[in-house]
């Protein structure tokens, strides 16, 4: 199956001044993402997400590499492309003295959306992001998240097949943010969109998407999905057995998917390979001993780890 | 069916302007008071001094190309400062959009405006300084209008590039452009009053032959023997070139990362 996006050695730098010497923001990156898969693009302040987004997304041209996005180039083709994708950014940006309405028409309009088609689809993005009731107040009077709203509502406008979302609930309190998330899944499972997310959230990236890679000066560091980065980089789900008195008495190394163990007065902490798949197992040869459990700590490794090994 | 695609495009913009315009009350202000003010002073002016009827015309008809081809100018020149005020301006490139949308659209809106102001202005003119505005004919007068358009379009396409190249540092381009132009152009005076390397500059100016070419028919003489061939020559060049120019600081925003920075 084609990727929808696929890049290879992609580098830029910008000039600092006219004559000032040239800074690397990206350095060799290749990329590959399915098909319907929701992307997140990871790495602190600086990493190079938004100028990855950039080069993809048609708005900066590549210094060095080729990218395809749904089987285009993105610098030979970026007309034809530009009708297939779309990008909603952190803090959203619109015309401050147009409606609602105004500026999803004018954005429908220059995707060549025109008459009944155009008042269909913009009728039909106001109910699904809730805007309808704020149909006629401009851009300046907006609230935050409102306005987060309206970008995400314009990225639809064209029906994209991918979707380019910059850090999408920056700057928004938390539930605005959730609300956020949540459009962003549905949108993924109804209209099969691929997207590309860039945050620096590692939460959000958890929650959202299938696949990630991490950016850090410029480079990619490392890319996949995330029980399989958890896989490469050694780390495990944590798995602490609290005993009401002294531990049992076990070569807890030798049971199955642990990767290595501490014991503490009455507690022991166990790194499993799946906590999910092995807990059954590990708590039957636990009773089995007879010693009595007063706890059972479970917590899965999370993307901040992952982020934490890889960048460290 | 592209065609109608490329019709909403061009209105998209067109659109927008209008919408500007008509909830911007400074626009209205651009409008109406710079070209009452324009008339007014310069009418009283040729009273004070005593002027003679073909030389008021010859001195209104310079106030009402100046503003007509300064308001005619903003819509162009504004329609991506308008993007880059609003830091929308990555939005409106990650659109399948060309050039020649953002230019015609806005344009459009440029043209009526700067109809409304030489309408205005002649009106005015007519009404309180007895300038016999009709006299050049409705042909003579279409083609002084077509002149003046077409070089509004062609500062409003430098301007863009000088925004796309600078950003908003380019804003006051938007005004310093057709006042150094107007200047050299011969727009109060004969262009022979000028010094010697600006009479040069003059007849590198088309809007130089279309004032010649209109004021002729008030009696002045002829500066050369054909202004509209030369006046409408060097407009199409220049139209060229300063379309070649947008195109060029458009491939270099995309370069240099331009489009971002003004998005911020």
């Amino acid at each position: 199956m084609q990727p929808a996006i696929f890049a290879q050695g992609i580098g830029k730098g910008f000039r600092t001044g006219l004559w000032g010497p040239v800074k690397q923001v990206l350095r060799q990156v290749d990329l590959t993402v399915a098909p319907g898969a929701i992307f997140g693009v990871l790495g602190p302040n600086g990493a190079g997400k938004t100028t990855l987004i950039s080069i993809l997304a048609t708005l900066l041209l590549p210094d060095t590499g080729r990218a395809e996005v749904l089987g285009l180039d993105v610098v030979r083709q970026a007309a034809r492309l530009k009708a297939r994708i779309n990008l909603a950014a952190s803090g959203a940006h619109f015309l401050w003295c147009m409606t609602v309405t105004d500026s999803l028409r004018f954005y429908g309009r220059l995707y060549g959306l025109g008459g009944r088609a155009l008042t269909d689809k913009v009728e039909k993005l106001l109910d699904l992001f809730g805007l309808a009731e704020h149909r006629t107040v401009t851009f300046e009077r907006l609230s935050t998240g409102l306005k987060q709203r309206l970008a995400l509502a314009k990225a639809l406008i064209n029906d994209p097949e991918l979707l380019f979302l910059d850090e999408p609930t920056s700057g928004l309190d938390q539930e605005m943010a959730h609300h956020i998330r949540q459009e962003i899944v549905r949108l993924n499972r109804e209209t099969g969109v691929t997207m590309l997310l860039t945050t620096h959230n590692l939460r959000e990236a958890e929650m959202l998407c299938t696949e990630v890679a991490f950016l850090k000066g410029g480079q990619l560091i490392s890319e996949g999905r995330i029980p399989d980065l958890q896989r490469r980089l050694g780390l495990g789900d944590h798995l602490g057995l609290i005993f009401q008195d002294s531990p049992a008495p076990l070569d807890y190394d030798r049971l199955p998917g642990v990767l290595h163990h501490t014991v503490q007065d009455s507690r022991v902490d166990l790194v499993l390979d799946r906590v999910d798949e092995r807990l059954p197992a590990i708590l039957e040869v636990v009773y089995a001993t007879g010693t009595k459990l007063a706890k059972v700590v479970v917590k899965p490794v999370d993307l901040e780890e992952i982020y934490h090994e890889i960048t460290h | 069916m592209k065609l109608r695609t490329n019709l909403n495009k061009i209105w998209a913009f067109s659109t927008r302007s209008a919408l500007v315009n008509r909830r911007n009350v400074f626009a209205i202000f651009e409008m109406v008071f710079w070209p009452l003010i324009g008339v007014f002073s310069v009418g009283l002016l040729t009273r004070f001094l005593s002027l003679e009827g073909e030389t008021v015309a010859f001195i209104l008809i310079g106030a009402v190309t100046m503003n007509t081809v300064q308001i005619a100018q903003l819509d162009l020149s504004y329609a991506l400062l308008y993007s880059v005020w609003s830091k929308s301006l990555k939005h409106e490139f990650i659109a399948p959009v060309r050039l020649s949308h953002i230019l015609v659209g806005s344009g459009l809106v440029g043209l009526v405006r700067g109809l409304v102001v030489f309408v205005l202005m002649g009106c005015l003119s007519v009404y309180f300084f007895d300038m016999d505005l009709g006299r050049p004919g409705l042909a003579g007068l279409s083609l002084f209008l077509l002149g003046l358009f077409l070089n509004a379009a062609i500062i409003g396409a430098l301007v863009l590039a000088l925004v796309l190249r600078f950003g908003q540092r380019a804003e006051v381009a938007a005004w310093a452009f057709s006042y150094l132009m107007l200047l050299l152009c011969g727009l109060y005076y004969p262009v022979s009053v000028l010094p010697r390397g600006a009479q040069f500059l003059a007849q590198i100016i088309p809007l130089t032959y279309f004032l010649d070419y209109f004021r002729n028919f008030y009696g002045f003489p002829l500066m050369s023997r054909h202004p509209l061939l030369y006046g409408f020559s060097q407009t199409v060049v220049y139209l060229f070139i300063s379309y070649g120019l947008v195109c060029l600081t458009l491939k270099s925003a995309y370069r240099r990362g331009t489009l971002l920075r003004l998005s911020d």
